[in-house]
């Protein structure tokens, strides 16, 4: 998921939004009697529960296809070829291995020795690509395959104390 | 009990003067917090750099204290509302406002003097593990959050007590019998939209406050050595369950005061129907699961629980777009409406609710939250319906009650000053949702270079919103004296 795309789509959404809110606040000059209006509004709230509730209906059965859990993920790449262990700590990464093979699934297999973590993937152009919260007490097994090689940053995203914003490391795809 | 708009002539002087403390006093509190906000949002701009120890110690005292400040005066708002109609107890408002503020203090004294910067969602253990700060200032937090919890838990009670006695039951006050059978009973027999919302919102923020009580026990069996260690996820679903739910009745709350407050601008009256019914009684619900969208990047969290997350999130937005926004915007078309500060505030806030709650919506659906979890989108979104929502109907109820009972009207500058709020407030949360957009982080002290143009951008709009709080806050000072002295009498 492109995180650029999901703000077009927000404003497009926005956009219709505001025009509709818009219209309305230009029509708020005395005009027909309540009573005309409410019947058209209690049909205009039945249309817009079938539609809304239908486009959300939809767009949760789409979303399934896209779930980030393992089961998910190896179900839509295979199996992963290959792990990486990682620990997180206050205020640092450890992971056991600075490169990793691209075009096959990769396991990354995130603990946490402290407190909460955020173990967070970022492009070589600084896009977030996929995240998993490193927790004290579990292991978590992020699935991703990389189809670009290069350096990747790893972040934080989960606020762990005063040094959280410089907890990152790299590594290689290739 | 009928469906006539809310006069508030015939006031129980008591329950208004302590409601006009609780809104007096969140209005105060919003301006403290969002000063301090400005200072977060100057230093990731790179134009006042702060120490990383003090840029988290404001973060967590912003967070914590904008979402009571926020809540205290929507409660405080939907108390003066209700007085017209209910017995409200003055004495339990007041206690609950000690407790209350009692617990905003220790939050105050553990972050600025005991140095705690564990975040307002006090995610455990961080608490234990700050390094720079002491249990002791943890602990504060803590104490400071179960007297928050108590607070709120004493003013649900209250609102409960009153609207269930009006009603014959906290069936009667749910219009449930209405609901099963919308034909048995005539509307006027109904509880008043505010009352109906009144209620639902104190079942839910008597379960949340049971919900954060709960969650500190074993904290505090961990701190005096009785337990080892408290699970992490355990915690989170319980911190989360408290905060987001607390978080998300301010906005329930404040719709409860639109829907008596907008009907005065408009000359329409705003009725219990069965859609009013059945959406608001849905509410109960739905805003207790929806909290799991927060826990999505846990993948040790039972996969039924992020499907119920994500699911529960779409349907929350349902009954408020389609009841309560298409009711508002019916009530404003073709109304005549009156332009006043009150009635700006309340459409940017209607604005506002349904752009933020837009930005929610795409943030809890799973494969977006993976590219946009605590990145910038997240404060994006909460943001929007809190300036431009929860707090833009607070301040719009808070504007209208000094104005009618001062008798002062608002002049045009202050009119202007209305609208400016709307403008410096969007820019200021469009920057939040480009940031994500690009993958800033959220909880940064120390931006790099790249990112620093979004706070940039965002600086001028957050100065505007300042003028324009500064404009309405000197407005409403002027009219507070003699709206304070009209709550000493009854007028029937």
């Amino acid at each position: 998921m492109n995180p650029r795309l999901v703000f077009w789509v927000l404003l497009a959404l926005g956009a219709v939004w505001t025009t509709v809110w818009a219209f309305v606040l230009l029509r708020s000059r005395a005009g027909p009697a309540f009573e005309v209006i409410e019947p058209a509004e209690n049909r205009l709230r039945l249309r817009l529960l079938f539609t809304f509730g239908l486009i959300l209906l939809v767009t949760f059965a789409l979303s399934l296809r896209a779930y980030p859990y393992s089961s998910f993920r190896t179900r839509a790449l295979g199996a992963p070829a290959d792990s990486v262990r990682v620990m997180a700590m206050q205020w640092g990464w450890s992971l056991s291995r600075d490169t990793v093979p691209a075009r096959v699934p990769v396991a990354f297999v995130v603990e946490s020795k402290d407190v909460n973590h955020g173990f967070a993937i970022y492009t070589p152009d600084g896009a977030l690509l996929t995240q998993v919260q490193a927790m004290p007490g579990y292991t978590n097994r992020l699935i991703y395959r990389f189809d670009r090689t290069g350096t990747y940053t790893v972040r934080c995203l989960e606020y762990c104390g005063i040094f959280h914003h410089f907890m990152l490391t790299k590594f290689i795809v290739r | 009990m009928g469906n006539a708009t809310l006069p508030y002539t015939g006031t129980n002087g008591a329950v208004l003067r302590a409601a006009i403390v609780y809104l007096v006093t969140g209005f105060a509190t919003f301006l403290a917090m969002g000063l301090l906000g400005f200072v977060m949002r100057l230093d990731h701009a790179g134009i006042l750099v702060i120490s990383a120890d003090w840029f988290y110690r404001l973060m967590t005292l912003h967070g914590a204290g904008m979402i009571a400040a926020i809540l205290l005066a929507a409660l405080g708002g939907l108390c003066a509302v209700l007085s017209q109609r209910v017995r409200l107890s003055a004495r339990a408002l007041w206690i609950a406002f000690v407790a209350y503020m009692t617990g905003m203090g220790l939050v105050i004294l553990a972050t600025l003097l005991g140095r705690f910067a564990g975040g307002w969602t006090v995610l455990h253990p961080l608490p234990f593990e700050g390094r720079t700060w002491s249990l002791a200032a943890a602990l504060a937090v803590y104490g400071g959050y179960l007297f928050t919890a108590l607070g709120l838990l004493i003013v649900c009670v209250a609102v409960l007590r009153a609207t269930t006695t009006a009603h014959g039951g906290l069936a009667g006050a749910l219009a449930l019998r209405y609901l099963v059978a919308p034909r048995s009973r005539p509307s006027t027999d109904l509880p008043h939209p505010a009352e109906l919302i009144a209620t639902v919102t104190a079942i839910d923020g008597v379960l949340a406050s049971v919900a954060g009580l709960v969650y500190l026990v074993p904290l505090f069996a961990q701190a005096a050595g009785i337990v080892s260690a408290v699970d992490a996820l355990f915690a989170k679903n319980f911190v989360l369950l408290f905060g987001h739910t607390m978080a998300n009745l301010s906005i329930y709350v404040a719709a409860g005061i639109v829907y008596a407050t907008l009907p005065h601008y408009t000359g329409r009256p705003w009725k219990t129907t069965w859609p009013v019914v059945f959406a608001w009684d849905l509410v109960i619900v739905l805003m207790l699961i929806n909290y799991s969208h927060h826990l999505y990047q846990d993948f040790a969290q039972p996969l039924a629980l992020q499907l119920l997350g994500q699911l529960g999130s779409y349907v929350v937005g349902l009954p408020s777009f389609i009841v309560t926004i298409v009711g508002a915007l019916a009530l404003i078309y073709g109304s005549g409406l009156r332009w006043s500060v009150p009635s700006i505030l309340i459409v940017l806030g209607i604005w506002g609710w349904v752009f933020g709650g837009l930005g929610a919506v795409l943030d809890a659906t799973l494969p977006v939250n993976q590219v946009m979890h605590n990145t910038m989108w997240v404060p994006a979104h909460f943001h929007t319906y809190y300036i431009l929502g929860a707090a833009a109907f607070a301040w719009a109820y808070l504007y209208h009650l000094l104005a009618d009972l001062s008798g002062v009207p608002d002049g045009r500058g202050s009119r202007l000053a209305a609208w400016l709020y709307g403008v410096g407030a969007a820019g200021f949360v469009v920057m939040f949702f480009v940031a994500g957009a690009h993958s800033v982080p959220r909880r940064y002290a120390v931006h790099l270079p790249e990112w620093q143009i979004f706070a940039r951008v965002a600086v001028p709009f957050v100065g505007l919103l300042a003028l324009a709080l500064a404009w309405l806050a000197v407005d409403m000072l002027a009219r507070l004296r003699p709206a304070w002295r009209r709550t000493g009498v009854t007028v029937v």
